[in-house]
């Protein structure tokens, strides 16, 4: 049998992302958690959209500098890219479906460990530590724009109102892990779409790049992992995330309009559909990967949606 | 085939409750069938003892289907583009086409294809009486006596429903998921991430080649009518043989999106391997005369030979379901085939066989290999069929001939290929010799095939191929 054969379960990536949605989501929860069935959060989250929307928040997470320093001199990231993604991804899940007991102990994990995550910017000199809420902010903010944005381009979408919902109702998950329970305001997480544009505008001055965030990118855009037959469906996944990207992020990259290489043309949304239909169903056959998403369906459905 | 069998006894005591008369036709139905179709569903949907017409589960063999989820149902059209849209549905469609080849799927895409089939839940009952309406311009509770909202099984892009018609026939109701046909037909268009994905499906495979099946087979399957053509086709051609059955096509009843037939009972395929060796050798051999009686005197090759496509009475009947794929030849098609079989096994002409393949576009001619070799390469091939006499079909055998099939090692693999319009022949081969092998089924394949030969045309050499004369008598005429 040729190399090819394996090509499937090859995909660390994936594996290992679908085994923590299905360890992450709740056969018998105590409540519905912090967000809920009838949520605008379980609906946008349960999109096909999501790898676009992870890829995107990535790419965009890496341009804050101190928030780059941080995962570099403090993850793993370099040795085990999966397992990082893995961590992150059970993270969300956890938070995002558990019940209350299950989300607070994620989040106060990861604010342990946040803790240790202290230093200086090799590049600019400043120090940092992952606590900060300004950068949990950032790396917040930076999620919930792309959960919306990718939604928008390539899957569901939302109503207006409905964006605004998912912003306000998307601060539990910023609180969880350490942003003030404060209006935007006052120092807390953005809670509109307005808001989370004004978010924007204000923080791009501290944005930069720098080579972490060019390998990051390179190691996101190209998939080393991947093998060759996948580098095409692979492809049109980074395209759509980095045409999803604000225009000043993608030249802040050096990125074309329509992907990581200058001229790129952006891909039609049936294309991007296409493609992550093969993902969700490479997903899908992850043991007990299908079983969490059809525990989230019956609930969704028993909530009216 | 007269009518339907129902046999709504989930402990499997045929008749109890359903019954047939003599005569083949369903005993006062109007009495029985609020009863037996909720007996009936439990049955089906339990246990699948029942099939239906076109009961084509969309895993392949050996892969184990979850019970059909309503709580899951499909509820809107979007539901269903978004569940088989983004090439979903495709997906399924290339693990169908690839499991006709044992060693030509790759495992872990095996498991990704099969797994697939377990995401798709059945359509809610509204959205199935929804193309009723649009389809047969009525609800189901209209057209039919009786009509189950619940399917009893998966079908074909599609599922299938149990139903009274008016006059009291009881039939299998095969419904289309609505917009399917539009959705696949946009993911078809993908041909670049189709050919990456049969890349990556069945490695061995000739992409170029899959890729027009595929989009044939599909183009055959989104279109009913065309199946309920097939099947009348058959069902016509086996009337009135004595052992071999295809349920009739309901033509009223059928249109682009449903497909109405009559409904079949019988053993599946799992629980005939439990009958004695001589129920199984009788059943083998009816699939033997069904399947190349087809082949050389409808010049039409049915369906996939998967053990889900059969239901098995005792006496050798068995009844074919699902006619979705038909491969049908030209004479000038058949012929090279034909020419290979007489060559080989009747005249023992090496050369001439090899002058057949050729012809056929089988080998390329004058490739720099022994005659001999390739006679050597191929004769696995036509093993059963060489001589005279009982022979036993194994597992074994299926997979010495699948690997030999896919054998690129062979000092023949760089001058031979397979014509297109023979795909299909090989797969539809090589999975016939799977069920029997499975069957382990003894019989004079020679004895038989002799018979079916249209250039031999030899006498009965069974009591079945005696059965079959009177038979045989009308349908040459």
């Amino acid at each position: 049998m040729p190399m090819t054969a394996e090509v499937f379960p090859e995909i660390g990536f994936f594996q290992r992302a679908a085994t923590a949605f299905a360890d992450c989501v709740p056969t018998d929860p105590a409540d519905d958690g912090f967000f809920g069935p009838a949520s605008v959060t379980w609906r946008l989250h349960t999109d096909l959209t999501a790898p676009v929307s992870g890829l995107r928040s990535l790419l965009l997470q890496a341009l804050h500098p101190l928030a780059m320093a941080g995962v570099d001199q403090h993850s793993e990231w370099r040795d085990d890219p999966a397992g990082r993604f893995a961590s992150t991804s059970a993270y969300v899940i956890t938070t995002t479906y558990g019940d209350r007991a299950a989300a607070r102990a994620a989040a106060a994990r990861v604010r342990k460990i946040h803790e240790w995550v202290t230093g200086t910017d090799p590049v600019s000199g400043k120090p940092y530590e992952a606590s900060d809420p300004a950068l949990l902010i950032w790396v917040h903010a930076a999620l919930v724009d792309s959960g919306l944005v990718a939604a928008d381009r390539y899957g569901l979408r939302l109503s207006d109102a409905d964006k605004d919902q998912y912003v306000a109702e998307m601060t539990a998950a910023a609180e969880l892990v350490g942003v003030p329970p404060a209006s935007f305001a006052d120092g807390g997480a953005p809670a509109s779409v307005a808001e989370l544009d004004a978010y924007f505008d204000a923080v791009r001055p501290s944005l930069a790049t720098s080579r972490s965030t060019a390998d990051i990118a390179t190691y996101l855009l190209n998939m080393p992992d991947v093998e060759p037959e996948l580098a095409d469906v692979w492809d049109v996944l980074a395209r759509a995330a980095v045409a999803s990207l604000p225009g000043w992020a993608r030249s802040m990259y050096g990125f074309g309009d329509g992907g990581p290489a200058p001229g790129s043309v952006p891909p039609e949304r049936e294309e991007v559909r296409q493609v992550l239909g093969v993902l969700d169903a490479v997903y899908l056959a992850e043991p007990g990967a299908l079983e969490a998403r059809q525990r989230l369906t019956l609930r969704m459905r028993e909530a009216g949606q | 085939m007269a009518g339907a069998a129902i046999e709504p006894d989930p402990d499997g005591q045929p008749g109890s409750t359903g019954g047939r008369s003599p005569g083949g036709k369903l005993n006062e139905p109007r009495l029985r069938v609020g009863r037996g179709l909720a007996a009936m569903r439990l049955a089906a949907r339990g246990g699948a003892r029942y099939a239906v017409n076109a009961p084509r589960l969309f895993a392949a063999a050996g892969e184990r289907r979850q019970q059909l989820r309503d709580d899951l149902a499909l509820r809107t059209a979007q539901d269903v583009a978004d569940t088989l849209g983004t090439m979903k549905g495709v997906l399924m469609k290339i693990g169908q086409l690839a499991s006709y080849v044992d060693d030509g799927i790759a495992p872990p895409a095996r498991r990704i294809l099969g797994r697939l089939q377990d995401s798709v839940p059945p359509m809610s009952p509204e959205l199935a009486a929804g193309v009723i309406r649009e389809e047969l311009g009525a609800t189901p509770e209209q057209i039919f006596k009786e009509w189950d909202p619940l399917p009893i099984a998966a079908a074909s892009i599609g599922q299938v429903h149990r139903a009274i018609t008016a006059d009291g026939q009881a039939v299998a109701v095969k419904v289309q998921y609505p917009g399917i046909a539009e959705t696949i037909a946009a993911d078809l268009r993908n041909v670049a991430l189709i050919k990456s994905l049969l890349k990556m499906a069945v490695p061995s495979q000739d992409v170029t080649a899959l890729i027009e099946e595929l989009r044939e087979r599909i183009g055959e399957e989104l279109d009913y009518l065309r199946e309920a053509e097939n099947q009348r086709q058959f069902a016509a051609y086996f009337d009135g043989h004595p052992t071999a059955r295809v349920p009739k096509i309901i033509d009223e009843l059928s249109t682009a999106r449903v497909m109405t037939s009559e409904l079949a009972a019988g053993a599946r395929f799992s629980e005939m391997l439990g009958w004695s060796q001589r129920e199984k050798d009788l059943a083998a051999e009816t699939i033997y005369r069904f399947t190349f009686r087809s082949l050389y005197e409808l010049r039409a090759f049915n369906g996939d030979p998967h053990p889900g496509n059969y239901l098995f009475e005792p006496g050798g009947r068995v009844t074919f379901l699902d006619f979705g794929l038909v491969k049908h030849f030209k004479p000038d098609e058949l012929d090279p085939l034909i020419r290979m079989i007489e060559t080989l096994c009747i005249q023992q002409d090496h050369e001439g066989f090899r002058r057949a393949m050729e012809e056929a576009g089988f080998l390329d001619p004058g490739a720099p290999i022994e005659t001999d070799e390739v006679v050597r390469h191929m004769s696995l091939f036509y093993e059963t069929i060489r001589e005279r006499g009982p022979r036993t079909m194994t597992s074994e055998y299926a997979s010495a001939v699948a690997r030999r099939y896919v054998d690129f090692k062979s000092p023949l693999a760089a001058y031979a290929k397979i014509p297109r319009s023979y795909v299909i022949v090989q797969r539809i081969n090589l999975g016939l010799f799977a069920v029997l092998g499975e069957m382990n089924a003894t019989a004079d394949w020679r004895g038989l095939s002799e018979e079916i030969w249209p250039f031999v045309q030899a006498p009965p050499s069974t009591p079945m191929g005696e059965a079959e004369l009177p038979w045989l008598a009308r349908a040459r005429r």
